[in-house]
Parts: C-alpha cells; structure tokens; sequence
C-alpha cells in the first residue's frame, strides 16, 4: 500500500513540471513583445525597456525560466503588474472565500447525489428512477447563472431566508459564512450534482446484477445493508473518479458563481486579472489550480486503495 | 410394475412430520420482451428432514429457478412465482412476506451458488462474510460473531482459519471460496441447504473434497440438502433421491440406484448414456465405443408446450406425445416418470441411444 501511494506520488512530479513548463512559456507564446504586451497599449518604449528590465525579460530564456523554477518553489508566484504586490498575497487574501465555496459546493453535490443515485438504481426504470434522472439531465442543462438567479430569487428575494449577494468571512462567526454560501454552493452544485447521480445511478446498477448481490440476499441481508454495505463500496471506485474529474468542473464554475453572488474569491482574482492582462497573477493562478487538481486526484487515487482490497495489493 | 396413480394422490400434501419441504404444482414464470418464460411449469416434490435430494437436467431446464422460488429470490421485475405452493416446516413461503422471508434466508434455509468466483462479495473480508449471517440471524454481537465465523472456516476445514477470516475472497483459491460459501450457507444451521451446481466450476480434484464436506457436514448438523447438478456422477456419490427435469418440467423421479439401473424416460436414458464410462474387463482408457449424446436442443420455453416437451428429440415418441402432455405418475415403488411409452422404453437394452433418427 505504502508503494502504491509513493508511485503515486512520484506521478505528480513530471505533471507539476509540464505545467510549470506551459505556464512559464504562456508569456513567450503571446504574440509579440512580452515585455509590451505587459505595459499596455499606450506605453512609451522607456517603459516597456523598464518592464523588460523589471522582470528579467532581458536576460536569457534559460536563465530566467532556472529562476522561475526556483521562486515558484520558495512559493514565490512573482509580483503583480498592477498592484505592485506579491501574486502569494492576493492569492491568500482571496483563498477562503473560493475553498469554503469548493468545500461547500462538494459537499452539497455528494451529499445528495449518491443518495439520489442508489435509490434510483434500486429502483430503476420506475417513476422514482425517472424523477432524479429527469433532474439530473435539467442539472446539466441549466447553466450555473440560471440556477443562481432561480435561487436568489426564491430563497433571497421571495422567502427572504437567506442572503442575496456577498461572503461572510470565517472571521465573522460560521453561522453568517454558512448562509452566505449556502446558495452558491447549491447552484454551483447542481451539474456536479447531476453528474455523480447518474454515475452513481450507472456504477450500482451494474454492481447490483452481480452474483454477490444474490449471495447477500440469500442470506438474509436487509435491503438497506444490500445497497450500502454490500453494492455501494463495490461501485465506489467510478463514483470518486468522477467527483475527482468534476473538481475541474468546479474551477471553472467557480469564476461564474462568485460573479453572480458577489464573492470575492480566486475565480474573481482571475476574471479581474485577465481582464487587466496581469500575466503574473493570472500564471500563478494556473499553477495554482492546476496544483489542487493534482493533489485532488492524488487523493482519489489513495481513496481507491479504502474501497478495493485488491489494489493495495 | 405399472400401476398408474398419479403422484398428487400417491403422495398427498398431508405432511408427516419428516417432511420439511414440500412444494407442489410450482410454477414460475419469466417476462421477456419476446414473452412469457415458462421456467419451472408444475414442479412437486417432498424433502424429508436430512435428505439429500438431486435435481438433475440441461442448462436451461428450471433447475436454479427452482432453487430460487424457494428462496423468494426470483427477481421481482424479471419474473414470479404464478402458482402453486413451497410449504417449509408448516409455513406457506408463495404469500410469505419478504421480512419474514429474509429470517428464514440464510438461518433455516441457506442456498450456495456455482460461481465461488464471483458470489463472494470482493471488498469484505470472508470473516466479515460469514459473521454477517450470525449477526443478523442471531444477533451475535460482533466480536462473538466473527469468533463463530473463524470456528466455521475451520469446520469446512481451512487451514490456519484465524489468519483466512481476515483475508479477501481474491486471496483465497476457488476451492477454498467455495469452502467460504459452505461455511457461510451453514452458519446458521439450517433445516434445509440448496446447493446450486457447487463444484461445477471447481477442478476436478477439488470437486470431490467440496462433495465430500458437504455431505460429512449434512450428517454431522442433520440438514437436509437439494443438490442441483447437471452431472450424473456427482447425482450417483451424492443423492438418495433423484429428481430428472426437462424444460420446466420434471420428468422422472426414483430413488438414486433405481433410477440409474432402471431409467423409464428416455430423456433419463440419454443422460445415463452421455456419460464416459468403462466396460467392465475393457482395457484402460477405453470406452465402450462412441459416447451417446441426445440430439437436437432443449425447446424455447416462449409457446405453451401441449404434449411431452421431449417428444421432437425422443426416438419413442409417437402421434399423441406431441399432443397430449403425459402424466407424471407411478411406474414403481417411490418411481415416478411422465412418458406415455414407458413400457417401450424399458423393453430396450440401457445401452441403445435414445435420440430421434432423424
């Protein structure tokens, strides 16, 4: 076991140095000057040369690619071009409010759609199987913006029982956080949703025709026990791949949902820094998130070792 | 020799007392998109208490979905019990609900299946497996349940039993996962264990220890046990009582040793001669020439049958086998056999093959 997760764990290794690799060229790739390209429309060739100077972009490639490689490791993500401070700095000032929102919008999203998945696999191709597979097509449909519009407007506007826009930080007592991101998460959550249902739906239903199945309820295995116990750790392993797959889905979704619902998070950050073309914030950020993907699916790969005994062989 | 009383009144469903099972007239069918399956279509029999009972036949003949009726484990969307009755030590299982079904599953009536490979459940440990019935059935706590369990691996005599309960099913080889499937079916004691083809998927070598311990273990616990084989080897080491079945029907039923000498259907006779067997005095490694197999295949089960469903591959069969289904009645002390050209039949040698020559 302890092999397998060190095999693991090297994997990440050669990942991180492609992305290291993609991002640093990212401002090379850029058609013409970098060093212009960052001083914007209407600069002066003196302060383009004092841009150029500013970053290194004078020296050669190697030389500078050698001292990226090692800022990046002192967690040094350079400084940005707008508000003169570290990328590390901003990053951190707007890191709560986006993992509290991932970690939220997770939740939410297994939390309900395993359930929804293994009541409509045991009861398949009736109405109550129709039903969630009914909301599960409406959840991929419907893009985020929609849902949380739909939502603000029941629940925020209409009911009045939860706040319309803005992140309350931890800071400020969790009640306040929660009810902050409690819509968010729900409309964020509903492709994520959506998608584990169906393949939870998918995984146990196949897992259900197995012979093992008969076995247990030749036993005397309750219902309930057959589709935990017995189905639900077997079809495992499909179901945290695709939650595992979906995290690439979150990021993306979370730029759309903190600009609907007013959160000053990292998909913000990256909206504003894209916007103003401030390359070192918007490299740090994709090393950034392409680092928690690969420490996700890290994750999931040991959780596969939790669910099959034959994997940590 | 042949008296013809049909076996509902020679066999009346007044139970004595050594009868734990009875099921009479059973019929379960299957619903397909291309119709309905007539699986099991009138199946009777008695299971006296420690019996052992084979149901014999071809893939296909409604061997398992019997098995499966009694255990009220036929899929419900797929198909369902339609008539007749299964009554267990007094209680009518057909109308039984599916608690009181799940109490009976496992304690009083356990079944094992053919694939050891595949009916052990890959992410729990075998000791977790067979613990699990004691816990439900009689509420052992875990700790007492998994001392059980260890005491019931080395009962089917796994070596080194407290180390095995820990393991996975894919740690163990076939053999030793169909020993796990005894052990678990026997847990509970039951009155009653179906085994459905258990060495069937097993090596040769192994077939005949995993016979051996099941019928050692019947003795020693007294439960009676169904055998469902398709193998005439297994039916002759194993039964004191044999019951023939042909497309969801039973066609003959004998004692084991009357059975196999004196076989009065043909489709009976053509099982006996499928199987590879010595001349007596012949040098080894021969056989009595050519082996016989019964030609033709076994019929859909889609269409109602109206005459015997063996007739078209049947070397006896005349104008009204094909038209009139034939009774299922005594031809013999405790032998039964539903063919309307008995007397025929026993009129040849054993050794003729019975197909149609056509």
């Amino acid at each position: 076991m302890t092999a397998y997760i060190l095999r693991r764990l090297l994997a990440t290794i050669p990942v991180m140095i492609v992305v290291a690799l993609f991002v640093f060229f990212l401002l090379h790739l850029t058609p013409g000057d970098p060093a212009a390209v960052i001083a914007g429309d209407d600069a002066t060739p003196a302060e383009i040369e004092g841009v150029r100077r500013k970053l290194g972009l004078d020296r050669p490639v190697w030389e500078q690619f050698g001292v990226y490689v090692m800022n990046l490791l002192r967690g040094d993500l350079g400084t940005s071009i707008f508000s003169n401070m570290p990328v590390m700095t901003l990053v951190m000032q707007r890191l709560e409010p986006t993992l509290v929102l991932a970690i939220a919008t997770l939740t939410v999203a297994v939390a309900f759609a395993i359930p929804m998945g293994v009541v409509a696999a045991w009861k398949a191709d009736t109405s109550v199987d129709r039903v969630v597979m009914g909301f599960s097509v409406l959840g991929f449909a419907v893009p985020v913006f929609l849902v949380g519009y739909i939502l603000i407007y029941i629940f925020s506007i209409q009911l009045r029982w939860l706040p319309v826009q803005g992140y309350r930080p931890l800071s400020g007592g969790i009640e306040g956080t929660l009810r902050s991101i409690t819509l968010p998460a729900f409309a964020l959550g509903m492709t994520y949703m959506a998608l584990i249902a169906r393949i939870t739906r998918a995984s146990m239903l196949e897992v259900l025709s197995e012979d093992y199945i008969r076995t247990a309820r030749a036993k005397g295995v309750a219902t309930p026990s057959v589709l935990l116990r017995h189905a639900l750790k077997n079809a495992a392993i499909p179901i945290v791949t695709v939650i595992g797959i979906g995290f690439a889905l979150l990021i993306s979704g979370v730029v759309i949902t903190e600009t609907v619902f007013n959160i000053p998070g990292l998909g913000r950050l990256t909206v504003d820094a894209i916007l103003k073309r401030d390359y070192p914030i918007i490299q740090g950020l994709i090393i950034l998130f392409a680092g928690a993907k690969v420490l996700v699916n890290l994750l999931i790969d040991i959780s596969y070792t939790f669910f099959d005994p034959r994997i940590r062989q | 020799m042949t008296s013809t009383t049909s076996k509902a009144a020679a066999a009346p469903a007044a139970l004595n007392d050594e009868t734990i099972l009875s099921v009479r007239d059973l019929r379960t069918h299957f619903y397909t998109r291309d119709g309905v399956v007539r699986a099991v279509d009138g199946v009777t029999f008695d299971l006296a208490r420690g019996e052992t009972l084979c149901i014999v036949g071809e893939s296909g003949c409604g061997k398992s979905v019997t098995a499966l009726s009694i255990l009220g484990l036929i899929p419900p969307k797929a198909g369902k019990i339609v008539g007749g009755s299964i009554r267990f030590d007094g209680t009518e299982l057909t109308t039984e609900s599916e608690s009181t079904m799940r109490r009976i599953r496992g304690n009083r009536i356990s079944m094992i299946f053919q694939e050891p490979m595949t009916s052990l459940n890959p992410v729990l440990t075998v000791g977790e497996q067979i613990s699990e019935s004691l816990r439900i059935h009689q509420r052992l706590d875990r700790r007492a349940a998994w001392d059980r369990a260890i005491e019931m691996l080395a009962l089917v005599r796994i070596a080194d039993p407290k180390r095995r309960a820990g393991e996975y099913p894919h740690q163990l080889s076939g053999g030793m996962r169909q020993r796990v499937m005894i052990a678990m079916a026997l847990a509970c004691n039951p009155q009653v264990l179906v085994a459905d083809e258990p060495t069937t998927a097993l090596d040769v070598t192994i077939q005949a220890q995993i016979l051996n311990l099941m019928l050692e273990l019947k003795d020693r616990l007294g439960t009676a046990i169904i055998l469902i084989t398709h193998d005439l080897g297994v039916v002759a080491e194993t039964a004191q009582r044999v019951i023939v079945m042909y497309a969801g029907r039973m066609v003959e039923e004998a004692p084991v040793a009357e059975l196999l000498s004196h076989p009065k259907h043909p489709y009976t006779r053509g099982l006996i001669g499928s199987i590879p067997r010595r001349k007596p005095g012949a040098p080894r490694g021969r056989t009595r020439g050519r082996l016989q197999e019964i030609s033709g295949l076994v019929p859909s089960l889609r269409e109602a049958i109206p005459g015997c469903a063996f007739a078209p591959r049947c070397g006896f069969a005349t104008a009204r086998c094909t038209t009139e289904q034939p009774p299922f009645e005594a031809h013999g002390p405790r032998h039964y056999a539903a063919c309307w050209e008995v007397a025929r039949v026993e009129a040849k040698s054993l050794s003729e093959p019975v197909g149609s020559e056509a």
